[in-house]
């Protein structure tokens, strides 16, 4: 890649240039690509990651860890709830298929999957934090104050996370309820729901109880499929929020061409992706007892 | 709804067009004397934080936007097409070995790896249309796969087998025709991918500086004060803009996808 790692860390014209040589020499970027390579592979077999080169000097894993909480915690929350929202929104445009209603719902499913979510992003932060402070303008939590309780520490984060949480609530909502709406329909084609609304045992049971228990299973395997991606995942969330995750972290680390960092990001990525897939797959078989393996 | 799709794409591709003989002023050339300045009958969206007209950015925007949308869409296609086609085909070994190079593409968080990428190759229009690309053949390959492999069985395929056509011939002769619509449905929805992905990357500082495209316009506005000087304009429009065009693309895929995507089509 263009620019090397020490670059970045002595640009200062200052810096005496027998420093940028020492830094070269104790990050091994002066020896071959191929001993680099054996280097970095011994030292991961023994569950070393590596030093950071733009945070020097820490440790990569220990500040992979350090974010991911972050990452996680606004991941985990965003899906939940835009789950939760685009299920709803789903079935009732599934049960109310062809009305005004539905075309709504339905344009505002597409709407929202086809903005992008920096954007949402910043209007939010226009509209919540800078015209009305209700909320922060950015950062995980409020900077040099001690909290008296992790309670407070708690709610403090959650404030922060609020914003960005929304924004991908909101870009979230889209998907999930489009491929609910979209399987509630095919499901309630089925026979079984004619049975149940023969039996008479209410609408809004048919609806939820049996209907859309059968719908959701894509959009529950969507959801696993879409924490895989924790890691980088909220990459623009996390940037126009200034949010300490991995995202983020991801892309300063391009910017400073923080290799070692960037190599435990993608092994992290790899190894969180690779889970989740194993888990939707899991969960599939669980939800759905048709599938047997 | 297709329809209404189908309008907003035509207008935004007038406007990219027309951009240079409709917009007021010219973008690249700064007022001084009215910074930041709220929407008014002069500047009809207000001005950034150089004086550039908002209104007059965002006509030129249109054209880089949808460029690059088209084009990495059209080459991220035929990859998967070829790819979808080949390793459908043939099946086999072949067919195990690209689904698993498929697998990995998928895997990798695109986001990470575009910027990656970008940051590697360095900035301009053909380098993020390469990225865009690169990464985008997946969805495309595997779609064509499935529609291959079930083509295959035809029997107007076994006719031609019969009469001694090459396998080139089947496959791009009597094969490629019949899956058109389909790979016709996922290359709209390619455009859609690849216009979003322009403006994040755009939005990271990783776009063409030499251009405007309505993620650059959002990214100055990041770093330039816009949220400080309140100029909600330069936020709302740009973003405004992609999400119409978005949508556009979205409308007319779906729409496209329920007449000849067969399993979508066989379940209503």
């Amino acid at each position: 890649m263009p620019g090397d790692p020490t670059l970045f860390l002595v640009s200062d014209v200052r810096v005496a240039p027998q420093v940028r040589q020492t830094l070269l020499r104790e990050f091994g970027l002066n020896l071959p690509v191929w001993q680099q390579f054996v280097a970095y592979l011994t030292n991961l077999s023994q569950g070393n990651l590596g030093v950071s080169f733009s945070l020097y000097p820490q440790p990569v894993l220990s500040v992979l860890l350090q974010r991911l909480p972050w990452s996680v915690a606004l991941l985990v929350v965003s899906q939940l709830f835009s789950a939760a929202i685009g299920i709803v929104l789903g079935v009732i445009a599934a049960w109310k298929s062809g009305s005004k209603i539905d075309t709504s719902i339905l344009s505002f499913s597409l709407a929202t999957t086809s903005t992008p979510v920096f954007w949402i992003g910043m209007l939010l932060l226009l509209l919540f934090a800078f015209d009305l402070p209700l909320f922060p303008l950015g950062g995980g939590i409020t900077p040099g104050v001690i909290f008296p309780s992790t309670l407070a520490f708690l709610a403090d984060a959650l404030w922060h996370m609020t914003l960005p949480a929304l924004a991908l609530t909101i870009i979230y909502i889209g998907s999930s309820s489009f491929i609910m709406r979209n399987t509630m329909i095919d499901v309630l084609g089925e026979d079984f729901v004619l049975l149940a609304e023969a039996k008479g045992i209410g609408e809004r049971a048919v609806k939820f109880g049996h209907a859309a228990r059968n719908a959701m299973l894509p959009v529950v395997t969507g959801i696993t499929l879409n924490l895989g991606y924790v890691v980088g995942g909220a990459v623009f969330t996390e940037t126009v929020f200034d949010y300490p995750g991995v995202g983020r972290l991801i892309y300063d680390a391009v910017i400073a061409r923080d290799y070692p960092l960037l190599q435990g990001a993608f092994l992290f990525i790899a190894i969180t992706v690779i889970l989740a897939n194993l888990a939707a797959d899991v969960m599939y078989a669980f939800l759905d007892p048709r599938i047997k393996y | 709804m297709g329809l209404i799709g189908l309008t907003i794409i035509s207008t935004f591709m007038v406007i990219a067009i027309v951009a240079p003989y409709v917009a007021p002023y010219n973008p690249f050339v700064s007022d001084a004397s009215a910074l930041y300045a709220p929407p008014s009958m002069q500047h009809f969206l207000g001005t950034n934080d150089a004086g550039e007209d908002v209104f007059s950015e965002l006509l030129y925007a249109a054209k880089i936007s949808l460029i690059v949308g088209f084009t990495a869409a059209f080459v991220s296609t035929c990859l998967g097409l070829l790819v979808g086609m080949l390793s459908g085909y043939y099946g086999g070994k072949l067919d195990a070995v690209v689904m698993r190079v498929t697998d990995i593409f998928l895997t990798l968080p695109t986001i990470v790896l575009l910027i990656v990428l970008v940051a590697y190759i360095g900035p301009g229009l053909q380098n993020i249309i390469f990225a865009i690309s690169i990464l985008g053949w997946t969805g495309t390959a595997r779609s064509i796969r499935s529609q291959v492999m079930s083509m295959k069985e035809r029997p107007y395929v076994e006719a031609s087998h019969a009469i001694g056509a090459s396998n080139f011939t089947i496959m791009f002769g009597e094969i490629l025709p019949n899956i058109m619509p389909l790979v016709l449905a996922n290359g709209i929805l390619a455009v859609v991918g690849a216009i979003l992905s322009e403006a994040g990357l755009s939005f990271l500082g990783l776009g063409d500086p030499t251009q405007k495209s309505w993620g650059e316009m959002l990214y100055y506005a990041e770093t330039r004060g816009a949220f400080i000087n309140g100029a909600w304009w330069w936020i709302a429009a740009p973003g405004i803009c992609i999400v119409l065009v978005a949508l556009g693309f979205t409308l007319v895929g779906q729409a496209l996808d329920e007449v000849f995507n067969p399993r979508v089509r066989t379940m209503r």
